[in-house]
């Protein structure tokens, strides 16, 4: 009997960001509602073409009693008798950090789906980049390309994928400013404890995070049989179990509750959890995630906290 | 003899062997090589896969072990053969075979047909003619033929089951080949010798074969079943075997008709002990149930032993009207009949006191028959039952007495008319001499059973005569009166013995003849034949026969009738072989062995020529097959062990057996506690029951009591009478009794009290049945009633009958008693305290009634006869407790009639005799020879 697992070959981005294309078609823009532009103070997606907290200039108006001093721009007022205040453009653009676990455990694609996890992450990753560009975001990725706000950011970001070198399983994040959403694909095996203590500052300088657990279904079901000898993609290592069916009750409850740990400590920093099969199509992940970005009430559970 | 004593019945299964080094390679492989699988969540299925420790290859002296179990099994499967048989070459002349084919030859037939066939194949291959005759066929045909014909025959024979005989099989021999001579006398013998054949050998070897070959066993185990009885405590089986050397021990199992297995026992034969038995120890009913007994594992007709109804133990009630005294066993009816009974009948003696109660409560446990020792009425109430009973098939078997002697005329459980009263053989006033027994009738029960010249009759109950006395008696006395008469009742019927179950009428109950009677008759009862009782012959179809394998047939074509004279079974013949005779509805067991019959050993007759002796074929050669096999199961065992030991499997077993024995001691702990916590609510329950306080006041001391009758006035003199004795006792004797007890015979026990004081008063109710019922229980369990009518002075003549007398009477009616005297002058009454000649009350005149003495002929030198126990009933007319009667002032409260302080003090004394007389029984009567024994002693 074949092994039912394989490493595949890691996909390259032009196709993936083909694939990517047509997923992306069939999600809406991302728009976030009047309200929360409004009542929040964390950033919006769109530049309003108006005044407001951001970090672009905006205009010049003059001083009204009862402003704060500081928000005086007195190079402006020293050239004439009036006094003026500098207004920025409430956040022009919004920048979304994108990045996607790239390591050998990613290659895994097993007998149950036709895609192998890091093919899955790239057309996610390369479908809301198209989106978030369509929408006129700033997109990035940490250690691959500095935000950048372009119609055609998708392929900027695929062609700066295709050159990076992938062994880093997870990236520098001190870069990220605050205000600024972050989605991360993987499939987050090491233990939730590891990646939470990586997580936890960047979430205290308050970015929103958005993370995205691709798993094969051959992960979370275990339908191995009889004498089996399992290697670890990544570390090489190997276990040999006698029967490999009397495992799968124990193999089942560590894994599940990984995945519920983590997710409670996401839930605990304000960041909203996905999970992702590899058997479902890729669409079904888009979604999720742009409702958890766009604030659906019933999927954000995350940012009522914060 | 090639040098290597093995060949293989199947060698082409040794090439097999060839595949040795292909396992050899197989087993390197163990344990397999595992699948291999990219799984990236690794570190997760580490923390839950356990080490686990298995070796890539298994060492090398357990493949090596795996590899002799293969070739074990694959040299078995080859069918080895140790030693093949080596073939005897029989010389010239005729090969004359005497086969034996009875019973004990059916479990190894195949092995004594191979025997003969190759025998005849030799003689084949001489060509010389064969000879061959089977001992226990009916005819023979020794008339010598060819080979074939020989063969065909061998073919056609089959064991049978019965015993061989071997008798006409060598006389046949004898004659057909008298003339040209035997070549080789072949004798396959069965091993069992037959009685008179040595007549038969020796006309045969007389004829002087050229050689002797002697085929038998050298370990004949040839056993059968020689006998089978249902006894008291279980069903006894013996066996009879052949070899008696070497101690063994074979199962029986017991089967019912539908030839389910329903119990089990084992036969032990000591070492040098050719017969054994055993005890099938089975509840009753169960053994009623058997139909055949077999030995497990027995595959011939003396394995199988087949049971007719005869073997079934009956089931007997016994009732008596006798008081059980377990002092004076000898004294009472039961003694004898539960001693003649025991040995083939199971015994019920009913637990209720009362006479119906303990016949319905027979009756409910269905009994085959019911003896009845004197038994004089039967309440109305149960006569019915009894009657249905009887008319189903129930056999009522009655014993004569004095009660029967004294009983009324309409007792309709009798079998012929009786007079009332006995006859007294041989008495002082008697010419006659006690009688003998005459010979059996011939139409009865009894026929054919020798006459007994032992046996003597002093007293017996007579019958009327009528026309059909002679063909309802069974057996008589010398001078020709009934002493057994019967009759059929419906489907049942009833015996009645003339005289008493116990010795004091007769010898009989002491006699030998006494058990077979009593067992003819009960085996009479429910017995589809009565098999002891016809003298003609009776002629029975086969039912059911008994195959040579010990299997039970269908009758086939050859079988006779069984012809039977006099209940004896004929011998075992080849046309009435072993089997069941008769109809479904009743059978006889016609078995192979009789109960004295011993299996003998077979020994060559003399012979002057050289014998050779030989075993039958098969046991000569070894087969090697199961031996190799076992070999190869255990070295398998042995593996599996080495295996469980090598995964630690072991070592965890014995880590859950702590645990479980941790576990165990804490339960046991806790259940230690709860037991302790549980006695001590046990230990201090009470069993007191309401009413203990009276009966143990009542038991203290002695107390008189009365019968209250309801009329106030008697009860009232009866107290002050009973108080006036007690006074009277108290000052004159060491007897100190309690205050008297006035009795309520509806409602209280009764038997607390010995003695019972019932004035007789027509001013009051008559008693109850149920009240009668109990005072009957209370005079047969050793009470003694007073009756007091009061009337000595009311009659008018001696024709007439007082109202206190007729209401005695009808109280009496239902009361079972023996028959009553006046005190005779040497009875014990007049001498255990005072010496007395008559007993006054308030009135002299009345006699004092009591129950009869027996032995009138006893010589006049003793002073006083007690008789054995007290008599159950005192019956007066002299108002005793108005004599007694007195007031706290001690002065008299009636006047005695006439008036005479005298005739009172007489009245004292003999209420002192009574109370004395109930209390010590015949005791004063051998007290009187005090002076006798002392003067003999020389003091």
């Amino acid at each position: 009997m074949a092994a039912i697992g394989q490493a595949s070959e890691a996909v390259s981005t032009s196709p993936a960001l083909a694939r990517a294309r047509q997923r992306a078609a069939h999600v809406p823009d991302l728009l976030v509602e009047a309200h929360r532009v409004a009542n929040t103070v964390i950033a919006g997606w769109h530049g309003r073409r108006k005044r407001g907290i951001g970090e672009n200039f905006w205009q010049f108006r003059p001083y009204v009693e009862g402003e704060s001093l500081a928000r005086i721009d007195w190079r402006r007022s020293a050239r004439d008798d009036h006094t003026y205040v500098r207004d920025n453009e409430w956040e022009a653009a919004h920048t979304v950090w994108l990045w996607a676990d790239g390591s050998s455990s990613m290659l895994f694609k097993s007998a149950l789906t036709e895609v192998s996890k890091q093919s899955r992450a790239m057309v996610i990753l390369l479908a809301m980049a198209e989106i978030l560009a369509r929408s006129g975001e700033r997109i990035a990725s940490p250690g691959v390309i500095d935000p950048v706000s372009a119609r055609n950011a998708a392929e900027r970001l695929a062609v700066a994928l295709e050159l990076h070198d992938h062994d880093k399983s997870m990236p520098d994040l001190a870069q990220i400013n605050r205000h600024s959403d972050l989605i991360l694909i993987s499939d987050f095996l090491d233990p939730s404890e590891e990646v939470i203590e990586k997580l936890a500052p960047v979430a205290k300088r308050g970015i929103r995070g958005h993370v995205l657990e691709i798993c094969d279904p051959v992960e979370e079901v275990f339908p191995y049989r009889g004498r089996t000898e399992f290697i670890d993609p990544e570390t090489g290592g190997r276990l040999t179990a006698g029967r490999a069916e009397t495992l799968h009750e124990d193999y089942r409850r560590a894994y599940l509750a990984r995945r519920e740990s983590l997710s409670e400590s996401l839930r605990r920093i304000g960041w909203s959890f996905i999970t992702h099969h590899t058997d479902q199509p890729a669409s079904t992940a888009l979604v999720a995630l742009h409702t958890h970005m766009s604030g659906d009430p019933t999927g954000g559970i995350g940012r009522a906290i914060s | 003899m090639s040098a290597l004593p093995i060949i293989f019945g199947a060698p082409a299964v040794l090439l097999g062997l060839l595949a040795l080094p292909v396992i050899w390679w197989l087993l390197r492989l163990t344990p397999p090589r595992p699948k291999m699988e990219l799984f990236p969540p690794l570190r997760i299925l580490a923390g839950v896969l356990k080490k686990e420790e298995t070796p890539a290859q298994s060492p090398w002296w357990l493949t090596l072990l795996r590899l002799i179990i293969a070739a074990l099994i694959v040299l078995a499967l080859a069918q080895p053969v140790v030693n093949p048989r080596e073939l005897q070459i029989s010389s010239a002349g005729t090969l004359s075979i005497v086969m034996d084919n009875g019973w004990s030859t059916a479990s190894d037939w195949d092995d004594r047909v191979s025997t003969a066939s190759d025998l005849i194949d030799d003689a084949e291959a001489e060509n010389v003619p064969v000879s061959i005759v089977f001992t226990a066929d009916a005819v023979h045909n020794a008339t010598p033929d060819s080979a074939s014909r020989a063969r065909e025959r061998l073919q056609a024979a089959m064991p049978r089951p019965i015993h061989s005989d071997p008798r006409s099989a060598l006389t046949s021999i004898a004659t057909a080949l008298e003339s040209e001579g035997i070549g080789t006398l072949a004798i396959l013998s069965s091993g069992i010798a037959r009685d008179d054949n040595d007549e038969a050998w020796q006309n045969l070897l007389a004829l002087n074969p050229d050689s002797v070959r002697l085929v038998e066993r050298a370990e004949p185990s040839a056993l059968a079943l020689t006998a089978a009885n249902n006894q008291a405590n279980g069903f006894s089986v013996s066996a009879s075997r052949l070899d008696p050397t070497a101690a063994e021990t074979r199962f029986v199992t017991a089967f019912d008709t539908q030839a389910r297995p329903i119990a089990n026992g084992e036969l032990v034969f000591q070492a040098g002990e050719s017969a054994a038995s055993t005890l099938l120890t089975v509840p009753f009913e169960l053994r009623n149930d058997f139909a055949s007994i077999a030995i497990d594992g027995g595959a011939d007709a003396g394995s199988r032993y087949l049971l007719d109804e005869n073997a079934r133990r009956r089931r007997v009630g016994l009732i008596s009207a006798e008081p059980i005294d377990l002092t004076q066993q000898l004294l009472s009816p039961l003694f004898y009949l539960t001693r003649a009974l025991e040995p083939f009948a199971d015994l019920m003696v009913p637990q209720s006191e009362e006479l119906s109660g303990a016949i319905s409560e027979i009756i409910e446990q269905r009994p085959s028959v019911i003896v009845m020792a004197d038994i004089g009425t039967i309440p109305d109430d149960v006569e019915e039952t009894l009657f249905d009973w009887i008319n189903s098939g129930g056999l009522l078997l009655r014993f004569a007495g004095p009660r029967i002697a004294g009983g009324d005329d309409s007792d309709p459980f009798v079998p012929v008319e009786l007079r009332r009263g006995e006859r007294a053989l041989g008495g002082a006033l008697s010419w006659s001499e006690p009688q003998p027994l005459a010979s059996f009738s011939e139409n009865g029960a009894f026929a054919g059973m020798s006459q007994p010249d032992d046996v003597t009759v002093n007293r017996q109950v007579l019958a009327e005569p009528s026309p059909d006395l002679a063909s309802r008696t069974w057996a008589s006395l010398a001078d020709g009166t009934p002493l057994v008469t019967s009759r059929a009742f419906g489907d049942g019927r009833i015996i009645l013995f003339h005289v008493t179950a116990e010795a004091t009428w007769s010898n009989l109950p002491i006699s030998g003849h006494f058990v077979e009677m009593l067992r003819r008759s009960v085996m009479l009862s429910r017995s589809a034949f009565g098999a002891q009782g016809s003298v003609e012959e009776v002629v029975l179809p086969p039912y059911r026969l008994l195959s040579a394998n010990g299997a039970i047939t269908t009758p086939s074509g050859g079988v006779q009738p069984l012809r039977m004279a006099s209940g004896n079974l004929p011998a075992v013949t080849f046309d009435n072989p072993p089997g069941l005779y008769g109809t479904e509805a009743g059978y006889v067991a016609h078995n192979l062995m009789r109960a004295d019959e011993a299996l003998f050993p077979f020994a060559m007759p003399q012979f002057n020529g050289t014998v050779e002796t030989a075993d039958y074929a098969r046991d000569s050669s070894t087969d090697l097959t199961p031996y190799l096999l076992t070999a190869a199961m255990i070295l398998l065992l042995a593996d599996a062990l080495i295996v469980l030991l090598m995964s630690g499997a072991l070592s965890r077993a014995m880590v859950m057996r702590r645990t479980a024995r941790a576990g165990g001691s804490t339960a046991a702990v806790l259940l230690a506690a709860m037991v302790v916590a549980g006695i001590p609510s046990e230990s201090l329950a009470s069993d007191e029951k309401p009413g203990d306080a009276e009966i143990l006041a009542a038991l203290d001391r002695t107390h008189l009591a009365y019968v209250i009758t309801g009329d106030d006035n008697t009860d009232r003199t009866s107290r002050l009478g009973l108080d006036g004795m007690t006074r009277f006792l108290t000052f004159r004797t060491s007897l100190e009794p309690g205050e008297p007890v006035g009795v309520d015979i509806e409602n209280d026990p009764l038997a607390l009290y010995s003695m019972l004081y019932w004035p007789i008063s027509v001013n009051a109710d008559p008693p109850s049945r149920e009240a009668v019922s109990r005072i009957d229980a209370f005079m047969k369990n050793g009470g003694t009633v007073l009756f007091d009518t009061r009337d000595a002075l009311a009659g008018l003549g001696d024709g007439t009958v007082t109202p206190e007398t007729a209401r005695l009477r009808s109280i009496l009616a239902e009361i079972d008693i023996p028959a009553l005297e006046p005190v005779p002058p040497d009875h014990v009454l007049t001498k255990a305290f005072y010496i007395l000649d008559d007993f006054p009350g308030r009135y002299r005149g009345s006699p004092l009634w009591v129950e009869a003495l027996l032995d009138t002929d006893d010589p006049g030198n003793r002073p006083a006869r007690g008789g054995d126990g007290v008599s159950s009933i005192i019956i007066t007319g002299n108002d005793l407790a108005g004599a007694w009667a007195i007031d706290e002032n001690d002065i008299p409260v009636f006047p005695t009639v006439p008036p005479d302080p005298v005739q009172r003090e007489h009245a004292f004394r003999a209420g002192v005799n009574i109370m004395m007389y109930m209390l010590t029984g015949n005791y004063k009567a051998d007290q009187v020879h005090v002076p006798a024994l002392l003067e003999r002693l020389g003091q």
